[in-house]
């Protein structure tokens, strides 16, 4: 254990848990090897080269009416994330790592854990203006602002993130790629250039089936062709001011299963997104705009799925008025079909409420940094409509049009 | 010359060959971006916590950037699993220690006591 403690990182206060982990992962008979090449004396030593990070997240929702992440109109303890990453630096162009992490998010998410991401990362360029290489395995996809580290609370502006954009309903659309993906980092006097691309299949769940066939029918959706996800950010002034395009696309098949009503379809998804960000030291803007045009073939004659353009956006600022607090407000709007943002026509094609097709958020946060390793937060959202509320979770008939939210979240990492 | 003026100063272990450095090399550096000297050797990078003041002033002065930013490419890195995040030391006289005694290595201090047995560099 003496290699261990000498090379506990001192990135948290709390090495015991770090410790732990190292333990469990030198009992492992590759982990050992690699702490023999220690012994021996080679230039990179080990574990130094190893880190082990997480959080542990619970969170409380209370809503007026409507559901979301899970009974939250009794109030809702069924908000918890956890995670544990390992990742191991082999040589200073040589990169392996890899997330567990475990998500209870009402009836959309049961906290089974899940391989996050599991990669490896070869950089091919490395030099202090230019960096840029590959990555191959299950890879985080670049989308917005906050797509990448969507379920780590320390990362998200909020307890929730805009839902117009980033929808929990349908997550694991654009979480992860399972493929292979370039990436580049450039530094200029004009400012700094970062570009990702992941070209892989997804991991479809039953919320996608959800939101794009309206239920769980007896087949199977699945990816038959990568999707290409990829983001072009520029940074300036050491990140003052970032602007970011970003966008998914590909295809889902459906495969009908036995005594299938639906018949065998396609639906075509583009993903699209522009975002704007300024930064001082004690405050910060923040804008994105989505828009998503989805179109489904065949299907046989399932009458509710039009093609059709989802939009949504958001403004939201964000102020720090002392170490370690900081407040948030934003509004966010979302329209499933901006050809029709009243709701009213889908409201007669599916016999369901106009207001189950757009909704706006107010929200109010705030953020309060107790130590380094723990947060917490607390936030109100006032809302109009409820098209990011997923149906496994409410009776599309007897949702309410104007609700509340009241949200907390304890979180701790290491 | 925002390293030159600034009372916090970039340190390196004394092996390291080059006394200057570009803001470029410094700022990858110091994102994790870049995990190599440019002559080759595995570059380490020493931070103090985010609330000190010299990391605060360093983050804001020599590499530019809001130390919010700074954690937010850490967090970004270490947790989509795309980089690691630098080794935190709890105060300037362990910066010293582990920059003294960790070849490759790269930190800062905020000013010249106890920095014999480190190298002070600058930006050009």
């Amino acid at each position: 254990m003496c290699r261990v403690k000498r090379g506990a990182n001192v990135y948290s206060s709390f090495h015991w848990i770090r410790r732990l982990v190292l333990a469990c992962l030198l009992s492992l008979p590759g982990m050992s090897a690699l702490g023999d090449a220690d012994a021996s004396g080679d230039e990179f030593s080990w574990p130094a080269d190893l880190q082990i990070h997480g959080f542990l997240s619970q969170g409380f929702v209370k809503t007026s009416d409507n559901r979301f992440f899970g009974p939250s109109d009794d109030g809702s303890w069924d908000f918890r994330e956890i995670a544990v990453n390992a990742s191991y630096r082999m040589q200073p162009d040589l990169l392996f790592s890899g997330q567990l992490l475990s998500r209870k998010a009402g009836e959309m998410y049961d906290g089974s854990p899940r391989l996050d991401y599991g990669l490896v990362d070869y950089t091919l360029i490395m030099r202090g203006d230019l960096q840029a290489g590959f990555r191959l395995g299950r890879l985080k996809n670049p989308l917005g602002f906050y797509n990448d580290t969507r379920d780590v609370p320390f990362t998200r502006p909020s307890i929730f993130l805009p839902q117009s954009i980033y929808f929990d309903r349908v997550r694991n659309l654009v979480l992860s790629s399972d493929g292979g993906g370039v990436y580049s980092n450039m530094l200029s006097d004009w400012g700094d250039f970062y570009f990702q691309l992941n070209i892989g299949r997804l991991d479809v769940d039953k919320n996608v089936e959800y939101a794009f066939l309206l239920t769980d029918w007896p087949g199977e959706l699945e990816t038959d062709d990568p999707w290409f996800t990829g983001r072009l950010m520029y940074e300036w002034d050491g990140g003052r001011v970032r602007l970011a395009a970003s966008g998914a696309t590909g295809e889902l098949n459906y495969k009908p299963g036995v005594n299938d009503f639906l018949q065998a379809g396609t639906v075509d998804i583009d993903y699209w997104i522009l975002s704007a960000q300024y930064n001082e030291e004690s405050w910060s803007l923040t804008a994105e705009w989505m828009n998503e045009p989805v179109s489904w073939s065949h299907f046989g004659n399932l009458v509710g799925l039009n093609n059709g353009t989802a939009e949504g956006w958001y403004v939201q600022g964000a102020y720090r008025p002392f170490e370690a607090w900081e407040l948030v407000l934003r509004y966010d709007v979302s329209y499933l079909s901006k050809s029709d943002r009243s709701g009213e026509r889908a409201s007669q094609v599916l016999n369901t409420p106009a207001h189950n097709f757009y909704a706006k958020d107010l929200t109010f946060g705030v953020r309060w940094d107790v130590t380094s390793e723990f947060m917490l937060r607390a936030e109100y959202h006032r809302i109009e409509g409820g098209s990011w509320l997923s149906v496994r979770e409410n009776d599309p008939q007897t949702m309410e049009k104007n609700w509340d939210m009241f949200s907390i979240l304890a979180s701790y990492r290491f | 010359m925002p390293g030159a003026f600034g009372a916090e100063r970039l340190i390196v272990h004394p092996d390291t060959a080059s006394d200057t450095v570009t803001s470029d090399l410094v700022r990858s550096l110091f994102t994790m971006r870049l995990r190599r000297w440019p002559n080759g050797a595995p570059a380490r990078v020493f931070v103090l916590p985010d609330r000190n003041p010299v990391h605060r002033n360093f983050a804001k002065k020599v590499l530019g950037v809001f130390p919010h930013q700074l954690r937010r490419s850490w967090d970004r890195a270490v947790f989509s699993g795309t980089g690691q995040a630098p080794i935190e030391v709890k105060d300037e006289k362990q910066m010293l220690d582990r920059v003294a005694n960790t070849p490759g290595a790269v930190g800062y201090v905020s000013g010249e006591k106890g920095g014999e047995r480190v190298q002070f560099i600058s930006l050009d």
